[in-house]
């Protein structure tokens, strides 16, 4: 089993779920009424939780423990696709971009059920139920909104646009696919990017929404190999902000 | 949000929070709420299930999809319901030693016959619990037929009616949601040991 292949896939997926948590979580106490601040929060904190499972296995395989490589990490050493350092914008935004990133998260991780990696397979299989209430969420939300008043309508189409070219920054190519796939510790980008767009077209069919031809979108990518918009590293200064005071601090 | 306009907040999300600087005052703005869905929570297997309280939604199944983390993000539960408040029919709340099933009287029967969950309410101040089902014409005739099947002996305050239609259920697949549950302990307030921690700086601080 190739060890820089995999860790390099253990290294995106946890650093996408520890920012879109971060990112998601900066909606507590502002969310749009009560039921889905609790409900928005405790899946920010079910993707923090994900991020520590991978962060975990890195430790296994060598790598500095969860804190120092969660806090001390600058934005160009961070391998998220752009589209989870995106800053919240409105809740129009963050719905869409809830939906597009977890429906590849769900995915994802039902294919790595299939690890030949066996702690990636198992955290895989352990996970589904969260990942299966982020997507029932997302989902239910889309379906809703996206059929509702001419506003809630217009201001997903709005938001979904801008957000696509960077959600297919999700599926950027690894220097090791090949070694993943041919160590079958997972099928490849290619192969989930395949999936996802099926899901998305039937999901968004599903609303009045309407999907640009995915040949018309340019993928935002650079994030994988630590190129950053200029929202990371100011959102990594705050994550980090009391463990650079004390980095023994417990709360 | 008048409120907010000149509130310059220490923590950096207020800040960015995107809310113009207005005048004095502004029209109060209309009224603009979700409706009301009830929440039903089952802890164990074997157990009934019981009613935890409301959540706002536009539709029930975004009821039910709040209902989830709202009332179980913590204890272990394994399922839950939801229906719509307007669906749920009520018997006259009782006092003192009278039973509510003293109030229920034959209204006559009507077609066409579906099902309805039927709950107790046992004890004052607390939640109403599912006991069973019956099949009748009409929310009056099922606390009829629930009298002569349900009533048992205990002393109930007030009964409940919902067709079982009426119900968005967990379906099997939905039973995975609760999973990771048991191990979410650090959700729990009493596992945050807020005392110990106290004590313990307490102490480092007095050394």
């Amino acid at each position: 089993m190739d060890q820089q292949a995999l860790k390099e896939l253990l290294y995106k997926m946890a650093d996408d779920q520890l920012i879109m948590g971060h990112r998601n979580s900066e909606w507590t106490g502002f969310g749009p009424l009560l039921e889905e601040d609790i409900a928005f929060s405790s899946m920010a904190q079910d993707k923090i939780g994900h991020s520590l499972a991978m962060y975990n296995m890195l430790q296994e395989l060598g790598e500095q423990d969860p804190d120092t490589v969660a806090f001390t990490r600058n934005a160009n050493q961070f391998h998220n696709c752009q589209l989870t350092e995106l800053p919240n914008g409105e809740y129009d935004f963050s719905l869409i971009r809830h939906f597009l990133f977890d429906t590849a998260e769900a995915i994802r991780f039902e294919m790595l059920t299939q690890s030949s990696y066996e702690p990636l397979a198992q955290v895989a299989a352990k996970i589904r139920g969260e990942l299966r209430y982020h997507t029932m969420h997302a989902q239910t939300w889309i379906k809703q909104l996206g059929s509702a008043t001419e506003e809630s309508i217009s201001r997903l189409q709005k938001s979904l646009e801008y957000a696509l070219p960077f959600s297919l920054g999700i599926f950027e190519r690894s220097p090791f696919e090949d070694k993943l796939i041919a160590d079958r510790i997972f099928e490849g980008e290619a192969a989930l990017e395949k999936k996802w767009k099926a899901k998305v077209e039937e999901l968004i069919g599903q609303t009045q929404l309407r999907l640009p031809s995915w040949e018309s979108l340019t993928p935002v990518v650079g994030g994988r190999e630590g190129k950053h918009t200029e929202h990371l590293q100011p959102l990594l200064d705050e994550m980090s902000e009391v463990f650079k005071i004390d980095p023994t601090a417990e709360w | 949000m008048t409120l907010f306009t000149s509130m310059n907040s220490l923590d950096p999300r207020v800040n960015r929070l995107p809310i113009d600087k207005v005048a004095n005052s502004s029209p109060k703005a209309a009224l603009d709420q979700f409706g009301t869905f009830e929440v039903f929570v089952q802890a164990k297997e074997g157990k009934p299930f019981q009613h935890e309280g409301i959540v706002h939604a536009p539709n029930i199944e975004m009821a039910y999809v709040l209902a989830k983390e709202t009332f179980t993000r913590r204890f272990t539960c394994i399922s839950i319901y939801v229906t719509d408040t307007r669906s749920v029919h009520v018997s006259a709340m009782t006092e003192g030693t009278n039973n509510a099933y003293e109030n229920i009287n034959d209204s006559g029967a009507s077609e066409p016959k579906t099902s309805y969950e039927i709950y107790h309410l046992l004890k004052r101040g607390k939640q109403h619990i599912h006991v069973g089902s019956v099949t009748a014409g009409s929310p009056d005739e099922a606390m009829w037929r629930a009298k002569a099947s349900l009533a048992g002996e205990k002393q109930v305050f007030n009964i409940w009616a919902i067709r079982t239609d009426d119900i968005r259920f967990t379906t099997t697949e939905d039973k995975d949601l609760w999973l990771t549950l048991p191990e979410k302990k650090f959700r729990d307030a009493s596992d945050y040991k807020g005392g110990d921690k106290l004590k313990a700086f307490l102490e480092s601080v007095n050394k």
